[in-house]
Protein backbone atom coordinates (compact mmCIF):
# COMPACT_ATOMS: atom_id res chain seq x y z
CA UNK A 1 0.00 0.00 0.00
CA UNK A 2 1.38 3.25 -1.07
CA UNK A 3 -1.10 6.14 -0.17
CA UNK A 4 1.03 9.13 -2.13
CA UNK A 5 0.85 7.07 -5.38
CA UNK A 6 -2.66 6.03 -4.58
CA UNK A 7 -3.26 10.15 -3.83
CA UNK A 8 -1.51 11.14 -7.51
CA UNK A 9 -3.87 8.29 -9.04
CA UNK A 10 -7.09 9.90 -7.58
CA UNK A 11 -5.82 13.30 -7.62
CA UNK A 12 -4.89 12.85 -11.80
CA UNK A 13 -8.35 11.27 -12.43
CA UNK A 14 -10.28 14.16 -10.08
CA UNK A 15 -8.08 16.77 -12.24
CA UNK A 16 -8.82 14.64 -15.72
CA UNK A 17 -12.79 14.88 -14.63
CA UNK A 18 -12.48 18.74 -15.10
CA UNK A 19 -12.78 18.93 -18.84
CA UNK A 20 -16.50 17.29 -18.71
CA UNK A 21 -17.90 20.43 -18.33
CA UNK A 22 -16.54 21.47 -21.64
CA UNK A 23 -17.66 18.47 -23.34
CA UNK A 24 -20.72 17.40 -21.96
CA UNK A 25 -23.96 19.02 -21.34
CA UNK A 26 -25.90 19.52 -18.18
CA UNK A 27 -26.61 15.89 -18.00
CA UNK A 28 -23.04 14.87 -17.70
CA UNK A 29 -22.19 18.02 -15.29
CA UNK A 30 -25.01 16.53 -12.81
CA UNK A 31 -23.14 13.12 -12.70
CA UNK A 32 -20.27 14.20 -12.33
CA UNK A 33 -21.59 16.62 -9.15
CA UNK A 34 -22.92 13.31 -7.83
CA UNK A 35 -19.48 11.51 -8.24
CA UNK A 36 -17.52 13.97 -6.97
CA UNK A 37 -19.64 14.76 -3.71
CA UNK A 38 -19.88 10.57 -3.09
CA UNK A 39 -15.91 10.52 -3.39
CA UNK A 40 -15.84 13.08 -0.93
CA UNK A 41 -18.28 12.09 1.36
CA UNK A 42 -16.78 8.65 1.29
CA UNK A 43 -13.29 9.99 1.63
CA UNK A 44 -13.85 11.99 5.07
CA UNK A 45 -16.30 8.70 6.07
CA UNK A 46 -13.19 6.02 5.55
CA UNK A 47 -11.33 8.65 7.20
CA UNK A 48 -12.45 8.11 10.32
CA UNK A 49 -14.40 4.67 9.90
CA UNK A 50 -12.02 3.05 7.89
CA UNK A 51 -9.25 3.66 10.03
CA UNK A 52 -10.20 3.77 13.18
CA UNK A 53 -13.09 0.96 13.29
CA UNK A 54 -15.46 3.47 15.14
CA UNK A 55 -18.15 3.05 12.02
CA UNK A 56 -20.05 6.24 11.95
CA UNK A 57 -23.55 5.49 10.68
CA UNK A 58 -25.03 8.81 11.50
CA UNK A 59 -22.57 10.87 9.18
CA UNK A 60 -25.45 12.31 7.13
CA UNK A 61 -26.24 14.45 10.50
CA UNK A 62 -22.74 16.47 9.15
CA UNK A 63 -24.57 16.89 5.63
CA UNK A 64 -27.62 17.92 6.71
CA UNK A 65 -26.35 20.05 8.98
CA UNK A 66 -24.28 22.03 6.04
CA UNK A 67 -27.18 22.01 3.90
CA UNK A 68 -29.34 23.81 6.48
CA UNK A 69 -26.72 26.26 7.59
CA UNK A 70 -26.06 27.13 3.80
CA UNK A 71 -29.93 27.34 3.36
CA UNK A 72 -30.87 29.78 6.27
CA UNK A 73 -28.16 31.97 5.41
CA UNK A 74 -28.97 32.49 1.77
CA UNK A 75 -29.12 35.88 1.14
CA UNK A 76 -27.54 36.65 4.70
CA UNK A 77 -23.86 36.15 4.28
CA UNK A 78 -21.78 35.54 0.88
CA UNK A 79 -22.22 32.07 -0.77
CA UNK A 80 -18.30 31.38 0.34
CA UNK A 81 -18.88 32.06 4.25
CA UNK A 82 -22.16 30.61 4.38
CA UNK A 83 -20.38 27.31 3.10
CA UNK A 84 -17.29 28.12 5.29
CA UNK A 85 -19.90 28.36 7.91
CA UNK A 86 -21.76 24.95 6.98
CA UNK A 87 -17.71 22.99 7.55
CA UNK A 88 -17.49 24.94 10.31
CA UNK A 89 -21.03 24.39 12.19
CA UNK A 90 -19.85 20.47 11.28
CA UNK A 91 -16.87 20.29 12.77
CA UNK A 92 -18.24 22.00 16.17
CA UNK A 93 -20.97 19.81 16.26
CA UNK A 94 -18.64 16.87 15.66
CA UNK A 95 -16.39 18.62 18.83
CA UNK A 96 -19.14 19.11 21.14
CA UNK A 97 -20.93 15.54 20.58
CA UNK A 98 -17.32 13.47 20.21
CA UNK A 99 -16.05 14.06 23.46
CA UNK A 100 -19.43 11.66 24.60
CA UNK A 101 -20.25 9.84 22.09
CA UNK A 102 -16.51 8.46 21.04
CA UNK A 103 -16.66 7.02 24.62
CA UNK A 104 -19.14 4.48 23.49
CA UNK A 105 -17.77 1.46 21.62
CA UNK A 106 -18.19 -1.00 18.95
CA UNK A 107 -21.76 -1.77 18.07
CA UNK A 108 -23.16 0.97 20.41
CA UNK A 109 -21.15 3.11 18.62
CA UNK A 110 -22.89 2.61 14.93
CA UNK A 111 -26.44 3.19 16.70
CA UNK A 112 -25.56 5.56 18.56
CA UNK A 113 -24.23 7.41 15.50
CA UNK A 114 -27.30 6.55 13.68
CA UNK A 115 -29.41 7.71 16.63
CA UNK A 116 -27.55 11.12 17.05
CA UNK A 117 -28.78 11.77 12.98
CA UNK A 118 -32.14 11.25 13.33
CA UNK A 119 -32.17 13.05 16.57
CA UNK A 120 -31.41 15.79 14.94
CA UNK A 121 -33.51 15.11 11.99
CA UNK A 122 -36.64 15.92 13.87
CA UNK A 123 -35.74 18.72 15.98
CA UNK A 124 -34.86 20.30 12.48
CA UNK A 125 -38.61 18.90 11.57
CA UNK A 126 -39.89 20.36 14.72
CA UNK A 127 -38.04 23.49 14.70
CA UNK A 128 -39.15 24.09 10.89
CA UNK A 129 -42.66 23.28 11.82
CA UNK A 130 -42.55 25.77 14.73
CA UNK A 131 -41.02 28.19 12.20
CA UNK A 132 -43.70 27.46 10.01
CA UNK A 133 -41.81 26.28 6.93
CA UNK A 134 -42.55 23.12 5.22
CA UNK A 135 -39.50 23.07 2.97
CA UNK A 136 -37.92 26.19 1.96
CA UNK A 137 -36.67 27.65 -1.57
CA UNK A 138 -33.25 29.28 -2.61
CA UNK A 139 -33.48 31.48 -5.97
CA UNK A 140 -30.66 32.44 -7.64
CA UNK A 141 -27.81 29.72 -7.24
CA UNK A 142 -24.86 29.72 -9.02
CA UNK A 143 -24.87 28.33 -12.05
CA UNK A 144 -24.20 24.01 -12.67
CA UNK A 145 -20.29 24.32 -13.96
CA UNK A 146 -19.49 26.89 -10.94
CA UNK A 147 -20.92 23.68 -8.51
CA UNK A 148 -19.51 21.42 -10.29
CA UNK A 149 -15.98 23.04 -9.84
CA UNK A 150 -16.89 23.56 -6.23
CA UNK A 151 -17.65 19.67 -5.29
CA UNK A 152 -14.68 19.02 -7.57
CA UNK A 153 -12.48 20.86 -5.26
CA UNK A 154 -14.23 19.42 -2.33
CA UNK A 155 -13.58 15.87 -3.40
CA UNK A 156 -9.69 16.60 -3.91
CA UNK A 157 -9.71 17.97 -0.29
CA UNK A 158 -11.10 15.21 1.10
CA UNK A 159 -8.71 12.91 -0.64
CA UNK A 160 -5.64 15.05 0.58
CA UNK A 161 -7.41 15.41 3.68
CA UNK A 162 -7.63 11.54 3.91
CA UNK A 163 -4.11 11.31 2.65
CA UNK A 164 -2.54 13.63 5.34
CA UNK A 165 -4.08 11.61 7.86
CA UNK A 166 -2.74 8.42 6.59
CA UNK A 167 0.69 9.37 6.23
CA UNK A 168 0.83 11.14 10.18
CA UNK A 169 1.24 9.94 13.39
CA UNK A 170 -2.81 10.01 13.47
CA UNK A 171 -3.15 7.99 10.84
CA UNK A 172 -0.45 5.51 12.38
CA UNK A 173 -2.15 6.16 15.78
CA UNK A 174 -5.87 5.52 14.69
CA UNK A 175 -5.12 2.23 13.08
CA UNK A 176 -3.55 1.05 16.15
CA UNK A 177 -6.90 2.02 17.81
CA UNK A 178 -8.49 -0.09 15.56
CA UNK A 179 -6.45 -3.30 16.35
CA UNK A 180 -6.42 -2.80 20.02
CA UNK A 181 -7.64 0.45 21.71
CA UNK A 182 -6.46 -0.57 25.28
CA UNK A 183 -3.01 -1.91 23.21
CA UNK A 184 -2.60 1.44 21.94
CA UNK A 185 -3.54 3.47 24.80
CA UNK A 186 -1.26 1.67 27.05
CA UNK A 187 1.79 1.93 24.06
CA UNK A 188 1.19 5.79 24.63
CA UNK A 189 -1.25 6.77 21.55
CA UNK A 190 -3.37 9.64 23.25
CA UNK A 191 -6.13 7.54 22.05
CA UNK A 192 -9.42 9.92 23.27
CA UNK A 193 -7.46 13.09 21.18
CA UNK A 194 -7.03 10.87 18.34
CA UNK A 195 -10.20 9.81 17.95
CA UNK A 196 -12.54 13.54 18.24
CA UNK A 197 -9.64 14.77 15.85
CA UNK A 198 -10.30 12.17 13.10
CA UNK A 199 -14.08 12.75 13.83
CA UNK A 200 -13.79 16.34 13.67
CA UNK A 201 -11.84 15.92 10.19
CA UNK A 202 -14.21 13.66 8.88
CA UNK A 203 -16.86 16.11 9.60
CA UNK A 204 -16.25 19.17 8.07
CA UNK A 205 -16.12 18.62 4.52
CA UNK A 206 -19.27 16.83 4.19
CA UNK A 207 -20.85 19.81 5.82
CA UNK A 208 -19.46 21.74 3.08
CA UNK A 209 -20.30 19.16 0.88
CA UNK A 210 -24.08 19.07 2.02
CA UNK A 211 -23.86 23.83 1.80
CA UNK A 212 -23.05 22.49 -1.87
CA UNK A 213 -25.99 20.16 -2.71
CA UNK A 214 -27.94 22.72 -0.67
CA UNK A 215 -27.39 24.82 -4.34
CA UNK A 216 -27.72 22.37 -6.59
CA UNK A 217 -31.16 21.41 -5.44
CA UNK A 218 -32.02 24.95 -4.73
CA UNK A 219 -34.87 23.80 -1.69
CA UNK A 220 -33.95 22.44 1.59
CA UNK A 221 -36.31 19.71 3.44
CA UNK A 222 -35.50 17.95 6.38
CA UNK A 223 -36.46 14.37 5.55
CA UNK A 224 -33.76 14.61 2.47
CA UNK A 225 -30.88 16.62 3.84
CA UNK A 226 -31.04 14.15 6.75
CA UNK A 227 -32.26 11.34 4.83
CA UNK A 228 -30.38 8.01 6.86
CA UNK A 229 -29.98 6.59 3.06
CA UNK A 230 -27.14 8.67 2.47
CA UNK A 231 -25.26 7.29 5.46
CA UNK A 232 -25.66 4.06 4.35
CA UNK A 233 -24.43 4.81 1.12
CA UNK A 234 -21.01 6.02 2.35
CA UNK A 235 -20.53 2.67 4.09
CA UNK A 236 -21.64 0.72 1.46
CA UNK A 237 -19.37 2.65 -1.10
CA UNK A 238 -16.74 2.60 1.20
CA UNK A 239 -17.28 -0.99 2.13
CA UNK A 240 -17.49 -2.20 -1.48
CA UNK A 241 -14.23 0.00 -2.57
CA UNK A 242 -12.17 -1.19 0.42
CA UNK A 243 -12.35 1.24 3.23
CA UNK A 244 -8.50 1.34 4.03
CA UNK A 245 -7.71 2.80 1.09
CA UNK A 246 -7.54 6.05 -0.71
CA UNK A 247 -8.79 4.43 -4.51
CA UNK A 248 -11.40 2.57 -2.16
CA UNK A 249 -13.64 5.54 -2.25
CA UNK A 250 -13.16 5.97 -6.38
CA UNK A 251 -13.54 2.79 -6.87
CA UNK A 252 -17.22 2.46 -4.31
CA UNK A 253 -18.26 5.35 -6.00
CA UNK A 254 -18.14 5.11 -9.44
CA UNK A 255 -20.04 1.39 -9.32
CA UNK A 256 -22.62 2.72 -7.98
CA UNK A 257 -23.23 5.98 -9.48
CA UNK A 258 -23.48 4.11 -12.61
CA UNK A 259 -25.82 1.96 -10.78
CA UNK A 260 -27.79 4.96 -9.67
CA UNK A 261 -27.91 6.94 -12.91
CA UNK A 262 -28.91 3.61 -14.25
CA UNK A 263 -31.84 2.90 -11.41
CA UNK A 264 -32.46 5.89 -9.15
CA UNK A 265 -34.94 8.23 -11.15
CA UNK A 266 -37.14 5.00 -12.21
CA UNK A 267 -36.61 2.55 -9.35
CA UNK A 268 -34.86 4.20 -6.85
CA UNK A 269 -35.88 1.09 -4.47
CA UNK A 270 -34.23 -1.42 -6.54
CA UNK A 271 -31.44 0.98 -6.46
CA UNK A 272 -31.65 1.27 -2.45
CA UNK A 273 -32.24 -3.15 -2.75
CA UNK A 274 -29.18 -3.29 -4.93
CA UNK A 275 -27.12 -1.62 -2.51
CA UNK A 276 -28.30 -3.72 0.23
CA UNK A 277 -27.64 -7.16 -1.73
CA UNK A 278 -23.74 -5.61 -2.45
CA UNK A 279 -23.12 -4.90 1.06
CA UNK A 280 -24.42 -7.99 2.36
CA UNK A 281 -22.64 -10.33 -0.08
CA UNK A 282 -19.35 -8.11 0.22
CA UNK A 283 -19.45 -8.45 3.97
CA UNK A 284 -19.67 -11.88 3.96
CA UNK A 285 -17.59 -12.54 0.96
CA UNK A 286 -15.46 -9.73 0.48
CA UNK A 287 -14.63 -8.13 3.56
CA UNK A 288 -11.75 -6.28 2.64
CA UNK A 289 -13.23 -4.57 -0.82
CA UNK A 290 -12.59 -4.37 -4.23
CA UNK A 291 -9.05 -2.24 -3.49
CA UNK A 292 -8.40 -4.67 -0.72
CA UNK A 293 -8.83 -7.52 -2.62
CA UNK A 294 -7.01 -6.60 -5.76
CA UNK A 295 -4.29 -5.32 -3.60
CA UNK A 296 -3.48 -8.71 -2.20
CA UNK A 297 -4.05 -10.24 -5.29
CA UNK A 298 -1.58 -8.68 -6.86
CA UNK A 299 1.06 -9.05 -4.24
CA UNK A 300 0.11 -13.08 -3.83
CA UNK B 1 -55.36 19.34 29.48
CA UNK B 2 -55.41 17.78 32.87
CA UNK B 3 -58.49 15.71 32.17
CA UNK B 4 -57.06 14.52 29.14
CA UNK B 5 -54.07 13.57 31.43
CA UNK B 6 -56.24 11.92 34.15
CA UNK B 7 -58.30 10.04 31.95
CA UNK B 8 -57.94 6.40 32.09
CA UNK B 9 -57.97 6.27 28.32
CA UNK B 10 -54.27 7.50 28.14
CA UNK B 11 -53.17 5.41 30.46
CA UNK B 12 -54.64 2.57 28.60
CA UNK B 13 -52.92 3.97 25.33
CA UNK B 14 -49.88 3.80 27.26
CA UNK B 15 -50.26 0.48 28.71
CA UNK B 16 -51.15 -1.11 25.05
CA UNK B 17 -47.69 0.71 23.88
CA UNK B 18 -45.85 -0.70 26.87
CA UNK B 19 -46.98 -4.41 25.89
CA UNK B 20 -46.29 -3.64 22.32
CA UNK B 21 -42.54 -2.52 23.30
CA UNK B 22 -42.04 -5.57 25.43
CA UNK B 23 -42.72 -8.12 22.55
CA UNK B 24 -40.57 -6.45 20.18
CA UNK B 25 -37.67 -6.14 22.62
CA UNK B 26 -37.97 -9.39 24.22
CA UNK B 27 -37.10 -11.45 20.58
CA UNK B 28 -34.20 -8.31 20.03
CA UNK B 29 -33.29 -9.58 23.42
CA UNK B 30 -33.02 -12.59 23.23
CA UNK B 31 -30.70 -12.75 19.49
CA UNK B 32 -28.58 -10.01 21.65
CA UNK B 33 -28.20 -12.14 24.28
CA UNK B 34 -27.49 -15.32 22.81
CA UNK B 35 -25.33 -14.34 20.07
CA UNK B 36 -24.04 -10.68 20.61
CA UNK B 37 -25.37 -9.94 17.41
CA UNK B 38 -27.44 -6.60 17.37
CA UNK B 39 -30.14 -7.14 15.12
CA UNK B 40 -30.95 -3.58 13.59
CA UNK B 41 -33.29 -5.37 11.05
CA UNK B 42 -35.46 -6.43 13.98
CA UNK B 43 -38.20 -3.33 13.37
CA UNK B 44 -39.00 -4.57 10.02
CA UNK B 45 -40.35 -7.75 11.34
CA UNK B 46 -42.76 -5.92 12.96
CA UNK B 47 -43.38 -4.22 9.52
CA UNK B 48 -43.35 -7.52 7.66
CA UNK B 49 -45.86 -8.87 10.40
CA UNK B 50 -48.32 -6.25 10.40
CA UNK B 51 -48.37 -6.95 5.81
CA UNK B 52 -49.04 -10.60 6.35
CA UNK B 53 -52.22 -9.49 8.85
CA UNK B 54 -53.26 -6.61 6.88
CA UNK B 55 -52.97 -8.29 3.42
CA UNK B 56 -54.84 -11.63 5.41
CA UNK B 57 -57.59 -9.32 6.37
CA UNK B 58 -57.62 -7.34 3.42
CA UNK B 59 -57.71 -10.33 0.97
CA UNK B 60 -59.36 -13.16 2.67
CA UNK B 61 -61.26 -11.82 5.29
CA UNK B 62 -59.10 -13.24 7.94
CA UNK B 63 -59.31 -12.03 11.19
CA UNK B 64 -56.13 -10.83 12.97
CA UNK B 65 -56.07 -12.42 16.02
CA UNK B 66 -56.37 -15.53 13.75
CA UNK B 67 -53.96 -15.30 11.39
CA UNK B 68 -51.47 -14.31 14.15
CA UNK B 69 -50.52 -17.98 14.56
CA UNK B 70 -49.26 -18.32 10.49
CA UNK B 71 -48.05 -14.75 10.81
CA UNK B 72 -45.42 -16.04 13.84
CA UNK B 73 -44.38 -19.34 11.95
CA UNK B 74 -43.80 -17.27 9.02
CA UNK B 75 -41.04 -15.02 10.91
CA UNK B 76 -39.70 -18.11 12.42
CA UNK B 77 -39.28 -19.60 9.49
CA UNK B 78 -37.43 -16.46 7.89
CA UNK B 79 -35.70 -16.50 11.24
CA UNK B 80 -34.27 -20.47 10.52
CA UNK B 81 -33.60 -18.98 7.13
CA UNK B 82 -31.50 -16.19 7.78
CA UNK B 83 -29.70 -17.67 10.45
CA UNK B 84 -28.54 -21.20 8.05
CA UNK B 85 -28.06 -18.75 5.10
CA UNK B 86 -26.01 -15.67 6.57
CA UNK B 87 -25.16 -16.54 10.25
CA UNK B 88 -24.21 -19.50 11.17
CA UNK B 89 -21.20 -19.30 8.90
CA UNK B 90 -19.86 -16.22 10.45
CA UNK B 91 -20.67 -17.50 13.95
CA UNK B 92 -19.33 -20.61 13.64
CA UNK B 93 -15.48 -20.56 13.36
CA UNK B 94 -14.33 -18.07 16.37
CA UNK B 95 -17.96 -17.50 18.06
CA UNK B 96 -18.62 -13.97 18.81
CA UNK B 97 -15.88 -11.20 18.64
CA UNK B 98 -15.74 -7.83 17.96
CA UNK B 99 -14.76 -8.22 14.44
CA UNK B 100 -18.30 -9.94 13.84
CA UNK B 101 -20.62 -7.88 15.58
CA UNK B 102 -19.59 -5.21 13.65
CA UNK B 103 -19.70 -7.48 10.54
CA UNK B 104 -22.97 -9.14 11.69
CA UNK B 105 -24.22 -5.40 12.01
CA UNK B 106 -23.37 -4.51 8.28
CA UNK B 107 -25.14 -7.57 7.63
CA UNK B 108 -28.25 -6.43 9.26
CA UNK B 109 -28.68 -3.02 8.14
CA UNK B 110 -28.20 -4.16 4.03
CA UNK B 111 -30.59 -6.82 5.04
CA UNK B 112 -32.63 -4.17 6.89
CA UNK B 113 -32.37 -1.76 3.77
CA UNK B 114 -33.51 -4.90 1.33
CA UNK B 115 -36.58 -5.59 3.45
CA UNK B 116 -37.62 -2.16 3.37
CA UNK B 117 -36.82 -1.47 -0.28
CA UNK B 118 -38.63 -4.65 -1.45
CA UNK B 119 -41.82 -3.68 0.95
CA UNK B 120 -41.98 -0.56 -0.54
CA UNK B 121 -41.99 -1.89 -4.29
CA UNK B 122 -44.34 -4.82 -3.97
CA UNK B 123 -46.89 -2.87 -1.52
CA UNK B 124 -45.99 0.52 -2.65
CA UNK B 125 -45.20 3.52 0.07
CA UNK B 126 -48.45 4.02 1.01
CA UNK B 127 -49.61 3.49 4.22
CA UNK B 128 -52.17 0.75 4.73
CA UNK B 129 -55.00 -0.19 7.47
CA UNK B 130 -57.96 -1.47 7.74
CA UNK B 131 -60.92 -1.81 10.52
CA UNK B 132 -61.24 -4.64 13.28
CA UNK B 133 -62.68 -4.50 16.74
CA UNK B 134 -63.07 -0.39 16.48
CA UNK B 135 -66.24 -0.67 18.32
CA UNK B 136 -65.50 1.82 21.48
CA UNK B 137 -66.30 0.14 25.05
CA UNK B 138 -66.39 1.76 27.72
CA UNK B 139 -65.31 0.17 31.21
CA UNK B 140 -66.61 3.26 34.07
CA UNK B 141 -65.23 6.24 33.16
CA UNK B 142 -62.52 4.85 30.60
CA UNK B 143 -63.35 4.25 26.41
CA UNK B 144 -61.23 2.44 24.93
CA UNK B 145 -61.59 0.00 21.41
CA UNK B 146 -61.90 -3.31 21.00
CA UNK B 147 -58.53 -4.00 19.40
CA UNK B 148 -56.49 -1.71 21.71
CA UNK B 149 -57.81 -4.23 24.57
CA UNK B 150 -56.82 -7.12 22.41
CA UNK B 151 -53.60 -6.10 21.48
CA UNK B 152 -52.53 -5.49 24.91
CA UNK B 153 -53.83 -9.21 26.05
CA UNK B 154 -52.29 -10.98 23.40
CA UNK B 155 -48.75 -9.02 23.78
CA UNK B 156 -48.93 -9.28 27.38
CA UNK B 157 -49.94 -13.05 27.02
CA UNK B 158 -47.26 -13.79 24.87
CA UNK B 159 -44.61 -12.07 26.95
CA UNK B 160 -45.99 -14.28 30.32
CA UNK B 161 -45.41 -17.05 27.69
CA UNK B 162 -41.84 -16.51 26.48
CA UNK B 163 -40.72 -15.44 30.31
CA UNK B 164 -42.08 -19.15 31.89
CA UNK B 165 -40.77 -20.96 28.42
CA UNK B 166 -37.34 -19.52 29.40
CA UNK B 167 -37.39 -20.12 33.35
CA UNK B 168 -38.92 -23.69 32.87
CA UNK B 169 -38.78 -25.46 29.60
CA UNK B 170 -35.23 -27.11 28.80
CA UNK B 171 -34.89 -25.05 25.74
CA UNK B 172 -35.01 -21.77 27.19
CA UNK B 173 -32.59 -22.93 30.39
CA UNK B 174 -30.70 -23.90 27.76
CA UNK B 175 -31.22 -19.95 26.54
CA UNK B 176 -30.25 -18.22 29.64
CA UNK B 177 -27.10 -20.35 29.85
CA UNK B 178 -25.71 -19.06 26.79
CA UNK B 179 -26.65 -15.40 27.80
CA UNK B 180 -24.85 -15.69 30.80
CA UNK B 181 -21.80 -17.91 29.79
CA UNK B 182 -21.23 -19.15 26.57
CA UNK B 183 -18.40 -21.29 27.17
CA UNK B 184 -19.44 -22.81 30.44
CA UNK B 185 -22.78 -23.12 28.54
CA UNK B 186 -21.00 -25.63 26.11
CA UNK B 187 -18.91 -27.47 28.22
CA UNK B 188 -22.58 -28.44 30.35
CA UNK B 189 -23.46 -29.74 26.68
CA UNK B 190 -25.63 -27.48 25.36
CA UNK B 191 -26.22 -27.74 22.03
CA UNK B 192 -24.72 -23.95 21.03
CA UNK B 193 -25.65 -24.20 17.43
CA UNK B 194 -29.71 -25.49 18.02
CA UNK B 195 -30.27 -22.83 20.26
CA UNK B 196 -29.10 -20.21 18.45
CA UNK B 197 -31.51 -21.05 16.00
CA UNK B 198 -34.17 -21.40 18.15
CA UNK B 199 -33.46 -17.80 19.25
CA UNK B 200 -33.47 -16.47 15.96
CA UNK B 201 -36.75 -18.52 15.45
CA UNK B 202 -38.53 -17.07 18.53
CA UNK B 203 -37.42 -13.44 18.28
CA UNK B 204 -38.18 -13.12 14.62
CA UNK B 205 -41.70 -14.75 15.36
CA UNK B 206 -42.19 -12.38 18.52
CA UNK B 207 -41.67 -9.67 16.35
CA UNK B 208 -43.90 -10.55 13.59
CA UNK B 209 -47.12 -11.00 16.19
CA UNK B 210 -45.69 -7.50 17.69
CA UNK B 211 -46.16 -6.24 13.60
CA UNK B 212 -49.65 -8.01 13.34
CA UNK B 213 -50.98 -5.99 17.38
CA UNK B 214 -49.26 -3.05 15.68
CA UNK B 215 -51.68 -2.97 12.28
CA UNK B 216 -54.89 -3.65 14.50
CA UNK B 217 -54.54 -0.01 16.02
CA UNK B 218 -52.17 1.67 13.42
CA UNK B 219 -51.24 1.62 9.50
CA UNK B 220 -48.42 -0.35 8.25
CA UNK B 221 -46.02 1.22 5.91
CA UNK B 222 -42.79 0.01 4.71
CA UNK B 223 -40.48 2.03 6.33
CA UNK B 224 -42.09 1.53 9.79
CA UNK B 225 -40.26 -0.48 11.39
CA UNK B 226 -36.84 1.15 12.81
CA UNK B 227 -38.21 3.27 15.34
CA UNK B 228 -39.63 0.12 17.11
CA UNK B 229 -36.08 -1.11 16.67
CA UNK B 230 -34.81 1.42 18.41
CA UNK B 231 -37.57 1.65 21.24
CA UNK B 232 -36.09 -2.32 21.62
CA UNK B 233 -33.30 -1.26 22.12
CA UNK B 234 -33.98 1.78 25.07
CA UNK B 235 -35.94 -0.85 26.26
CA UNK B 236 -32.56 -3.30 26.98
CA UNK B 237 -30.75 -0.72 27.85
CA UNK B 238 -32.84 0.29 30.62
CA UNK B 239 -33.97 -3.29 31.20
CA UNK B 240 -30.92 -5.36 30.88
CA UNK B 241 -28.99 -8.97 29.56
CA UNK B 242 -31.75 -11.45 30.02
CA UNK B 243 -33.59 -9.82 32.56
CA UNK B 244 -36.84 -10.21 30.49
CA UNK B 245 -38.54 -9.08 33.40
CA UNK B 246 -36.82 -5.87 33.69
CA UNK B 247 -37.40 -5.29 30.22
CA UNK B 248 -40.92 -5.18 30.62
CA UNK B 249 -40.81 -2.94 33.33
CA UNK B 250 -38.68 -0.64 30.98
CA UNK B 251 -41.07 -1.52 27.90
CA UNK B 252 -44.22 0.29 30.09
CA UNK B 253 -42.09 3.26 31.51
CA UNK B 254 -41.40 4.13 27.84
CA UNK B 255 -44.56 3.44 26.79
CA UNK B 256 -46.14 6.20 29.50
CA UNK B 257 -43.30 8.22 28.68
CA UNK B 258 -43.68 8.71 25.43
CA UNK B 259 -47.65 8.42 25.49
CA UNK B 260 -47.95 11.12 28.03
CA UNK B 261 -45.23 13.05 26.40
CA UNK B 262 -46.50 13.38 23.15
CA UNK B 263 -50.21 14.20 24.92
CA UNK B 264 -47.81 17.27 26.83
CA UNK B 265 -46.30 18.74 23.60
CA UNK B 266 -47.23 17.45 19.98
CA UNK B 267 -47.04 14.49 17.84
CA UNK B 268 -44.41 15.93 16.42
CA UNK B 269 -42.32 15.57 19.40
CA UNK B 270 -43.10 11.44 19.53
CA UNK B 271 -39.99 11.22 17.41
CA UNK B 272 -37.70 13.44 19.36
CA UNK B 273 -38.43 11.73 22.57
CA UNK B 274 -37.76 8.17 21.33
CA UNK B 275 -34.50 9.32 20.08
CA UNK B 276 -33.78 11.75 23.05
CA UNK B 277 -34.00 8.51 25.11
CA UNK B 278 -32.57 6.26 23.07
CA UNK B 279 -29.32 9.22 22.79
CA UNK B 280 -29.36 9.82 26.65
CA UNK B 281 -29.42 6.17 27.53
CA UNK B 282 -26.71 5.02 25.81
CA UNK B 283 -24.46 8.70 26.36
CA UNK B 284 -24.85 7.62 30.20
CA UNK B 285 -23.87 3.64 29.84
CA UNK B 286 -21.21 4.06 27.37
CA UNK B 287 -20.10 0.32 28.15
CA UNK B 288 -23.27 -0.75 26.21
CA UNK B 289 -26.01 -2.44 27.43
CA UNK B 290 -24.64 -4.38 30.37
CA UNK B 291 -21.48 -3.28 32.32
CA UNK B 292 -20.81 -6.85 33.13
CA UNK B 293 -17.64 -7.62 31.08
CA UNK B 294 -16.04 -10.24 33.29
CA UNK B 295 -19.65 -12.21 32.25
CA UNK B 296 -19.92 -11.65 29.10
CA UNK B 297 -16.18 -12.70 27.96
Amino acid sequence: MNPTRDLVVVLALLGASAIVPLMGGDYWIGVGISTFMWVALTQSWSLLSGLSGYVSLGHVVFYGLGTYIVVTSWEVVPIAVALALAAGAAAVFAFVTGMPVLRVRGPYFVILTFGIAELVKFVVMAAEAAAGNASRLILGTPQIETLFFLMLGLAAAATVLAWGVRVSRLGHGLRAIREDEEAAETLGVPVARYKLLAFVLSACIPGAVGGVMALRNTYFEPLQAFDPMISFSMIAMAVIGGSDDLRGPVVGTAFFVFLSEMLWANAPQVYMMMLGILLVLFVLFVPEGLCGRLFRARTA
Amino acid sequence: MIDTLASGQLLFAALALGATYALVALGLNLVYGTMRLLNVAHGDLVMLGGYITYWAFALGGVSPLVSLLGTAVAAALLGVLAYRLLFRAMLGARGTGPRVEANSLLLFFGLSIVVQNLAALIFSPTPRGYEYLSDVLHFGNVALTGNRLAALLVAAALCLAVVLFLRWHTMGLAMRALMEHREAAAVVGVDIDRIQLASFAVGFGTAAVAGALVSMTEQVSPFMGFPFTVAAFVVIVMGGLGRLEGGMAAAFALGLLETYGVALTSTNWRSILLYGTFVALLLARPQGLFGRPAVMR
